[in-house]
């Protein structure tokens, strides 16, 4: 079942408060956020501050079997066997993930970190709050992202840093080069062909028999 | 008084395609498990393994790796055996801080806080497999390989070793994981045609006693030609027929019947639980690694993956293989390099063997600026 909640704005709130539009600023509207909670009159709130950033938002109850990925950020109560609800192994997230807290609740401690959550958002809710959960988890998942981006970088990096010392090497002994000419070699090719050095370095290793 | 048993994860195939040879690194795992518990265990706890067969898929490693981490309580994990299954758990051991203790050859270029290497690295297996079969053979290899990230990574290093030692690889082919006897056949006609001096198999699981056979039944003969490997051991000889195997040359760290104490006792051992089964270089990491384990976890008193990797760090320990021991730096195992030639018997005569355990070198730092031989 989906749950509409009428969004009232209100005439004074942070967005018009701020001198610069937050709301803009962020890209708010440009995300899609699932909520998956226990409609009541605490979760309500969330809801209804969610929308205001002008993200599209989808509530989401009962609790599905599996949490869906294809949101940009998922809100969800710590509920019964959350980690096996969700999709994504831990270390490859596929959305940034807040567990919603209930003060009233005891908080399952080993459940929340085996979830490997962005960020917490706790019941009753402040704007100031559901903003703040929202900009601190996302900004952690997009780093996250990129941390991943640069160690796949390097082991590319560590690769080619192989590739072009054996390549430079065969250029010397096969075909007579200095170690000056044959960076320039490779240079000159990467740029002609349009490819990395990297990938030209490869390619005379992997064709070494040519040579003779 | 009661005392908890340290919970251990334990992953590997007992079904599909490569259950050949992961079961027995399963056997391997649990004998030294048990081996521990007889002895009383550690400090007085028994080890108890948490087990789930992930059936060759190498995304379910992944999922029952989160499961052992998340319901079963799980910090250490011993498993995997393609690297595919490896990457899959790899960033689940990273994000939830577990430690994933790795028993395979593999294609090296890899480091991680969360996973322990003990199989061989390239470094201590091709370069002295490619210089023996050079010397032996002839330099034109074909090149025959299971159609995964381990076979074309480790192949391109292969590749290079041969070249840049005046030699030649004159065919490169992959077949799927359940390739058949019948599949191999157009690249047995190309092989004839081809006539290389080595063919190079990078083949893996049950689909090696297929391609062996086919082999057999085209007439070649391993004493001119023989298919050389570093994933073809006991397990697979014995799959395929040990007729079918003689005379064909594998390199890895150990072989079934090295002379030493700790070789004779464990091949005793586990053919007393296993029956007349032999025992392979997969095996036998899988036994050393957890008692290596068990070394570190004494010291450790946890199972706390920084507490205990702190402890395995530089650990030595007196395998079946040899004195081996954990690299400082990128947890990798210096494990020893072994050239042999099954048997009738579907055993290994060894050909070559390293005077010492080999520093694993999985970035292949000091190799490349000369030629390595010939």
């Amino acid at each position: 079942m989906d749950v509409k909640v009428n969004t009232k704005q209100k005439d004074s709130n942070i967005y018009s408060m701020h001198g610069r539009n937050i709301a803009d600023h962020y890209k708010f509207s440009d995300l899609r956020i699932a909520v998956i909670t226990n409609p009541d009159d605490r979760s309500e709130p969330l809801i209804r501050e969610l929308q205001k950033t002008r993200a599209e938002v989808k509530h989401i109850w009962p609790p599905p079997e599996f949490v869906p990925s294809d949101y940009d950020v998922v809100y969800t109560d710590l509920m019964e066997n959350l980690p096996s609800r969700l999709e994504s192994l831990p270390g490859l997230p596929q959305f940034s993930l807040i567990i919603i807290i209930s003060a009233s609740n005891h908080v399952d401690l080993k459940m929340l970190e085996n979830c490997a959550p962005h960020g917490t958002i706790h019941l009753p809710v402040t704007e100031q709050a559901v903003l703040s959960s929202l900009v601190v988890a996302r900004s952690h998942f997009l780093y996250e992202n990129r941390l991943r981006k640069r160690i796949q970088q390097l082991d590319d990096n560590l690769i080619s840093v192989r590739n072009i010392e054996r390549a430079k090497i065969l250029l010397m002994e096969r075909k007579g080069f200095t170690e000056e000419d044959a960076y320039q070699h490779m240079r000159r090719q990467a740029m002609d062909k349009r490819v990395t050095v990297g990938s030209i370095a490869s390619a005379i290793v992997d064709a070494q028999e040519l040579f003779s | 008084m009661y005392k908890p048993s340290w919970k251990v994860g334990v992953l590997f195939s007992k079904t599909g395609p490569l259950a050949v040879i992961e079961e027995t690194q399963l056997r391997g795992t649990l004998l030294a498990i048990n081996e521990i518990n007889e002895q009383g265990g550690i400090k007085g706890r028994p080890i108890k393994p948490v087990y789930y067969d992930p059936a060759s898929d190498a995304s379910a490693f992944g999922q029952y790796a989160k499961r052992m981490m998340v319901e079963d309580g799980v910090k250490t994990i011993f498993g995997c055996y393609s690297s595919s299954s490896r990457k899959s758990v790899v960033p689940v051991v990273e994000r939830l801080n577990g430690l994933l203790w790795y028993p395979t050859v593999y294609e090296g270029f890899e480091f991680s806080t969360n996973v322990i290497y003990t199989g061989a690295a390239p470094n201590q297996n091709c370069v002295e497999l490619c210089n023996f079969l050079m010397q032996h053979f002839g330099n034109r290899f074909y090149f025959v390989g299971t159609d995964y990230v381990y076979p074309r990574v480790s192949n391109r290093i292969v590749r290079d070793f041969v070249t840049s030692n005046g030699g030649k690889v004159v065919g490169e082919k992959y077949v799927k994981l359940t390739a058949q006897h019948h599949d191999y056949s157009p690249i047995m006609r190309d092989i004839k045609n081809v006539k290389p001096d080595v063919i190079f198999s990078t083949v893996v699981g049950k689909s090696t006693a297929d391609f062996y056979q086919s082999y057999a039944d085209f007439g070649l003969d391993p004493k001119l030609m023989p298919i050389a490997s570093l994933t073809t051991t006991e397990a697979e000889i014995k799959a395929m027929g040990t007729d079918v195997g003689e005379g064909h040359i594998t390199a890895a760290p150990y072989f079934e019947g090295i002379d030493n104490k700790a070789s004779l006792a464990f091949t005793k051992r586990y053919k007393k639980r296993y029956g007349n089964e032999p025992t392979n270089t997969c095996v036998e990491t899988a036994y050393f690694q957890v008692h290596m384990f068990a070394e570190a976890l004494k010291k450790a008193n946890s199972l706390c993956t920084d507490r205990l990797r702190a402890n395995v760090l530089g650990i030595d320990y007196e395998a079946p293989q040899g004195n081996v021991s954990i690299n400082l730096s990128h947890g990798h195992a210096d494990v020893w390099t072994r050239v042999g030639r099954a048997n009738r018997s579907g055993l290994f005569d060894v050909l070559y063997a390293s005077n010492s355990a080999v520093v694993a070198d999985p970035y292949l730092l000091s190799y490349g600026a000369k030629r390595e031989f010939a």
